[in-house]
């Protein structure tokens, strides 16, 4: 696998949605190997500037590298993983298996007409195990827990072997333990499997441990490679524009 | 005597027909009910009309017009769902309205054409030629075979279309393949099935397959089984009781669901 230091690279990106200005001149690299947090407040355009990186958005103008590749050009998009906001919350009848769910994270990777090989059912059970849904396999999604869900939705991104997972408001409708559990995994992920990670949170206490480069986006978007710096209370209370407290805990 | 009516020449193109369109119906009707864009089927059946409305006027062939009609509709619905970003419920609206309004015109401007027209709106048995045989049968397998060769992507897209794009699946051009490919069928079913109830045969058998709460593929072909059952029976009962095959079917298909609803109260 070819190793490229620089996995985002975005200059001067601004993007407008129907007149209205929601990202501003943003510049920023995130490197193979971090452990990136998005913060800021609602409305701020932590979820638009994850759309323009992933080409779900269009920017208004500015250049995005993926890979050390121009987006426009970029087709290896199973090199990335993707949890989108909300994907625990899924149609409780939708007809599919855990094991159907998290095979669709091959399905690019197997092309058209493509049948699944022994190299897919071993990326897919792998993926599965990681995420302790092995045992779910045959169950319908929709008949499981928020949390279980949000492991099967972390599985099928990580079936094709992404060196980067994307994660939007990951604990979005799943309780407090699971919420625990997810942030261990995604250190392990980090760690063990070397996997870059750049998630959206609201949870400004988790950043303080382990992370390597925070992005503070709301319209601007700020870098900051001292993530304890940034969560310092008066500089919180400044990006926010209102008083924050920080509170630390076990994540 | 249910063995005798495969004797008559009309009767086995009419099965021959019909089991073709169960097949292609619940197959791409999968589809659209996970979307939540059942109402395009019926949409599109009524575009259909005004293409029929419109061969019938000019004497020209009432089915090619009615693919073209379906066609042409179907990726201007789609063009305002993705590109203008508007309501599907509400395209979908305007386009089932607008074109039986224009349908209800040129009939009304023709006039001489309502008994053609009735076999077109409910269905029969004795209308299928061997030339639309022949029609349903290129077009048919040219819509099986990319309904089979992007299945995965296309049920990818139905369960979640963000991350299919974001995974690098050309989503809107598998969006405007599907529709094109229903626009087809729905055009092609209207000679057994009738343009008022074709909409029947695509959404009920994935509905009352997905009532048995199994993963996909299972259930995808429990649909196809209870399409083709249906149309079996319908067109039988058509044969023996003489009435309009679209309607028997429909029939058929109601009595399914209402049995799967009742196995799989929840």
């Amino acid at each position: 696998m070819k190793f490229f230091p620089s996995l985002f690279e975005v200059n001067g990106l601004n993007f407008e949605r129907q007149g209205t200005l929601v990202l501003k001149g943003a510049a920023f690299r995130i490197l193979a190997g971090e452990y990136c947090a998005i913060i800021g407040p609602n409305g701020g355009g932590k979820t638009t500037l994850i759309r323009l990186l992933l080409g779900l958005e269009k920017p208004t103008s500015g250049d995005i590298k993926l890979f050390g590749i121009p987006q426009n050009r970029f087709r290896d998009w199973n090199r990335i993983g993707y949890v989108p906001q909300r994907s625990a919350l899924v149609d409780s009848t939708f007809p599919a298996t855990v094991r159907e769910v998290v095979g669709m994270g091959r399905y690019a990777v197997r092309g058209i007409l493509g049948f699944e090989s022994a190299e897919d059912k071993t990326a897919i059970s792998e993926a599965m195990e990681l995420m302790g849904v092995s045992d779910l396999s045959d169950r319908l999604i929709g008949n499981l827990s928020g949390g279980q869900r949000q492991r099967v939705m972390i599985a099928r991104a990580l079936a094709s072997n992404p060196d980067v997972l994307i994660v939007d408001e990951p604990n979005t409708g799943v309780d407090v333990e699971s919420q625990h559990r997810f942030y261990e995994l995604l250190r392990t992920l980090n760690r063990t499997k070397k996997m870059s990670i750049l998630f959206i949170t609201h949870d400004i206490g988790v950043i303080a441990e382990d992370i390597t480069r925070v992005l503070f986006v709301n319209q601007t978007v700020l870098v900051s490679q001292n993530p304890a710096e940034m969560i310092r209370c008066d500089e919180m209370s400044r990006l926010y524009g209102t008083p924050a407290h920080v509170v630390s805990h076990n994540h | 005597m249910l063995l005798e009516m495969l004797d008559y020449p009309f009767m086995q193109r009419a099965f021959i027909a019909g089991l073709m369109i169960a097949i292609l119906a619940s197959l791409s009707g999968s589809f659209i009910v996970l979307r939540r864009y059942s109402l395009l089927s019926e949409t599109l059946a009524h575009v259909s009309l005004v293409g029929v409305s419109v061969g019938l006027l000019f004497g020209m062939s009432p089915l090619w017009m009615a693919v073209l009609a379906s066609l042409v509709a179907s990726w201007m619905i789609e063009y305002l769902r993705s590109v203008h970003g508007m309501y599907s419920d509400s395209v979908l609206a305007i386009f089932l309205s607008g074109s039986l309004a224009l349908a209800i015109v040129i009939v009304s401007m023709a006039g001489s054409f309502n008994a053609s027209l009735f076999s077109y709106l409910f269905g029969s048995i004795l209308s299928v030629s061997t030339q639309d045989l022949w029609v349903m049968g290129i077009f048919g397998s040219l819509a099986m075979a990319l309904l089979l060769a992007f299945f995965k992507e296309l049920y990818f897209i139905a369960f979640d279309e963000d991350v299919a794009r974001a995974g690098g699946i050309r989503v809107t051009m598998l969006n405007f393949m599907l529709v094109s490919i229903i626009a087809v069928i729905i055009a092609l079913s209207i000679r057994v099935v009738g343009t008022l109830l074709i909409g029947a045969l695509m959404v009920i058998p994935p509905v009352a397959a997905i009532r048995f709460g199994m993963g996909f593929y299972p259930t995808t072909l429990l649909s196809i089984a209870i399409a083709l059952i249906s149309v079996v029976i319908g067109l039988s009962a058509s044969y023996l009781f003489s009435l309009p095959s679209g309607a028997a079917i429909v029939l058929c298909l109601l009595v399914i669901f209402i049995i799967a609803l009742v196995i799989n109260r929840r």
